[in-house]
């Protein structure tokens, strides 16, 4: 199983430096609307990570079998949206049990910064870890995120 | 000029009325964002003996020029106003991130006046703002608040808020954000006084900087750096308590019972090394802080079960802990959550119910008048209670909420000679008897006795930094200067920033390569700390035109007539005589008048109309 990005909440202290990076390394500018990834800070309690699984975590890829013009794909385990096919009508926002598939003129998702990713580079605690997926931090994650 | 938005929204709640004011470069080189930009706009704004809980107040705030880039520790967000504990210039420090989502709003600060016709919160959303009824928050502390906003504008908005202690205008109240405080000098008593209850923001725009690749490469840098360093595991592993012990058994200044001791012997349990691996289950952080101080403590089981803070400080281990004689840290934590709940700073809270214990030890109230047994003994119980009733202002404690300068004049009694503090504000947990000239430093401190406007705790406890070696702690020879040139280096941190446990990673002449990497403009490390001394001079300006000379600012009686009783400092007290050379030494190296006026001469050196 090639590798992908592990978010544990447990780690995580909401500091949200994985989400400028990713698009200072993407675009040259900081926007969290926009990164690939997202922190969410709930309470004193609670702040966790949510990452692109690229649906490793249930198979279901919800992304690519929703698109309607089949523009999103899946290659060698990773989702990417084609470019020239998108036309940028948002259901694949709205179906993204993550919420991290994001939307600018086009769709477009985490690409694993080509093996490296960023965001696990900035994380000195070790909430978001690039290894070999584990479906019960991905469970965690989906569990709260349908809390919100 | 990149990295800033370049506007500043002012939103007046009487009218209802918000426009937007552009600036320039020029006013980057003045004040250079963050606290800077926050003193500018209060120096200019708050006319000559405004009422600091009267309309004409002005609340300002703004992130530091680092604030909301990739840079380890700054994030960082200020907030100012005429505050109403000390009626000087008060500006408080946290790390929140309502300061990086007013800039992807488009907004390097947000300056508010006038007060609303009834309970309002602001919202912020890019350039939409709205000035919306608050009727329902009202009474509400402050988890509630940002729970109930979030739920009702989506989760990703940011709230800054106040708690109740805010809304009943107590000289303690702070400004809370993301569980993180706002804390010192009564700034979320101003929020109240304008019957602003919150500020909610949601920002989508790009943050663009001048050399993205290059703020990249430094971020790595100093992450290996941090990542290197023995304060980074003693930091994630026992947050800013660390060195309680050392102080206390090392240095013997660490005030105990309303600064009675300067050694507190049962500090056993509110020793993070106790309590860290018994109750902390995760660590906690600021805004883009990837060298994490804090620390999320819950309580399981007993009396105090379900208690959950970011915390315990080791300013607040003083206060709500030695300082009252508390040594049951789950009183201590329980005690802290409610100041947080209720928006009290834990650090004035803490000394104001120590104040009255010792009162209650000394006869000069009595626990009929107190309403809760405040001896020392029963300090793990009256500490919780004694907080409820100071946010609440119920019984004794409506009078504590004012502070204890306030609140010992009102007593009477002779009351005045056990209340610590300088300028009408409580100090933080450092005994300066035995530390000389961070005492010279609890004095100049424009917001009042306050650790962070120079920070020379650090260099006389350990004997150096920076550029000064072989400090001796109980001399007060040529402090005068050296704390001088340390308020301008906090001011630079203050106003791009960073967080002041990276001083010893960044000292100012890091920070040149960094600020151009996120606006493209040159500094050197001279300007830098001109802008500090500006910024300190705006300050001094403003505190003495409201009237806050020379004589506010002396020691309490404590500090110069009782020596430190035990421990490795016993014997040490700051004379009279020590007081006034330190005063005198700082005033000629500031070039400011012995009454502590900055001359006009100084001002047109730094250009300050």
């Amino acid at each position: 199983m090639p590798k992908m990005l592990v978010p544990y909440p447990e780690n995580c202290t909401g500091c949200r430096f994985c989400e400028m990076a990713c698009t200072i390394v993407h675009e040259g500018v900081v926007n969290h609307a926009t990164a690939r990834l997202q922190v969410h800070r709930r309470n004193v309690k609670l702040d966790f990570p949510s990452v692109c699984t690229h649906c490793v975590s249930c198979g279901e890829d919800c992304c690519v079998l929703h698109c309607p013009v089949e523009a999103i794909k899946k290659e060698n385990g990773r989702v990417f949206v084609n470019q020239d096919e998108c036309t940028a009508c948002g259901t694949c926002v709205e179906v993204c049990p993550f919420g991290v598939m994001r939307m600018e003129e086009k769709a477009f998702n985490c690409d694993l910064c080509d093996g490296d990713p960023t965001c696990v580079k900035f994380c000195p605690m070790k909430a978001i870890v690039f290894e070999e997926p584990k479906p019960e931090q991905y469970e965690k994650v989906k569990k709260l995120l349908g809390e919100e | 000029m990149k990295g800033y938005t370049g506007k500043i929204l002012k939103v007046d709640l009487t009218s209802e009325k918000w426009h937007i004011k552009s600036f320039d470069e020029k006013h980057v080189r003045n004040v250079l964002g963050g606290q800077g930009f926050c003193v500018d706009i209060v120096y200019h704004g708050v006319p000559k003996g405004a009422d600091p809980l009267g309309p004409q107040n002005v609340l300002a705030i703004a992130g530091g020029a680092f604030d909301g880039f990739p840079v380890g520790t700054g994030g960082k967000v200020a907030f100012a106003a005429k505050g109403p504990a000390t009626n000087t210039l008060v500006e408080s420090i946290m790390g929140g991130s309502i300061g990086p989502e007013l800039k992807h709003a488009g907004y390097d600060a947000l300056e508010i006046i006038g007060k609303a016709d009834g309970p309002s919160y602001i919202f912020i959303e890019d350039e939409k703002i709205e000035i919306n009824d608050a009727s329902d928050l009202w009474g509400k502390d402050t988890r509630v608040v940002p729970e109930t906003l979030k739920k009702r504008h989506g989760w990703d908005v940011k709230v800054a808020c106040i708690g109740v202690a805010g809304e009943k205008l107590s000289n303690m109240a702070c400004i809370d954000c993301d569980d993180r405080q706002a804390g010192r000098g009564g700034l979320g008593a101003v929020m109240g006084s304008k019957n602003l209850k919150a500020i909610v923001v949601r920002g989508t725009r790009d943050l663009v900087p001048h050399d993205p690749k290059k703020l990249l490469e430094l971020a790595l840098h100093y992450q290996k750096i941090y990542e290197a360093s023995p304060s980074f595991v003693e930091d994630t592993k026992y947050g800013t308590g660390e060195f309680l012990g050392w102080v206390n058994k090392d240095r013997g200044v660490f005030p105990t019972k309303n600064w009675q001791e300067s050694v507190y012997n049962e500090r056993q349990q509110i020793d993070p090394y106790y309590w860290a691996p018994k109750y902390v289950t995760k660590n906690k952080a600021c805004f883009a802080c990837t060298k994490p101080c804090g620390k999320l403590f819950e309580i399981k089981s007993g009396k105090f079960a379900g208690v959950a803070i970011d915390g315990i400080e080791y300013e607040t281990l003083y206060s709500l802990g030695g300082a009252c004689g508390n040594p049951d840290v789950e009183s201590v934590a329980r005690a802290n959550e409610l100041c947080d709940m209720l928006g009290l700073d834990t650090i004035s809270a803490g000394v104001a119910i120590g104040f009255a214990m010792e009162l209650y030890q000394r006869g000069i109230i009595s626990q009929k008048e107190a309403g809760v047994d405040l001896s020392w003994g029963n300090a793990p119980d009256a500490v919780p209670k004694m907080v409820e009733m100071i946010g609440n202002r119920e019984g004794l404690g409506d009078v504590l909420a004012n502070g204890v300068k306030i609140a010992a004049e009102k007593i009477g009694k002779g009351a005045e000679r056990y209340a610590i503090h300088t300028k009408g504000l409580e100090p933080p947990a450092y005994d300066v008897r035995g530390m000389k000239g961070h005492g010279l430093a609890y004095m100049t401190s424009t917001r009042g006795a306050d650790h962070l406007r120079a920070g020379f705790y650090a260099p006389e406890l350990v004997g150096k930094f920076w550029k000064w070696e072989g400090i001796d702690r109980f001399s007060a020879v040529g402090k005068g200067p050296m704390v001088a040139t340390m308020e301008n280096f906090m001011c630079v941190y203050d106003s791009v920033g960073l967080c002041k446990f990276s001083r010893g990673f960044y000292l100012i002449a890091k920070l040149p390569e960094v600020l151009e990497a996120i606006t493209g403009l040159k500094f050197t490390e001279d300007e830098l700390l001109k802008i500090g001394e500006r910024i300190h001079n705006m300050k001094g300006a403003f505190n003495y035109r409201e009237g806050v000379t020379r004589k506010d600012w002396l020691l309490p009686p404590r500090i110069l007539e009782d020596p430190i009783p035990e421990g490795v400092s016993k014997g040490s007290k700051i004379s009279v005589e020590e007081m006034n050379l330190m005063l005198d030494d700082y005033m000629n190296a500031r070039g400011w008048t012995r009454d502590g006026e900055p001359t006009p001469e100084k001002l047109r050196e730094l250009r300050i109309e």
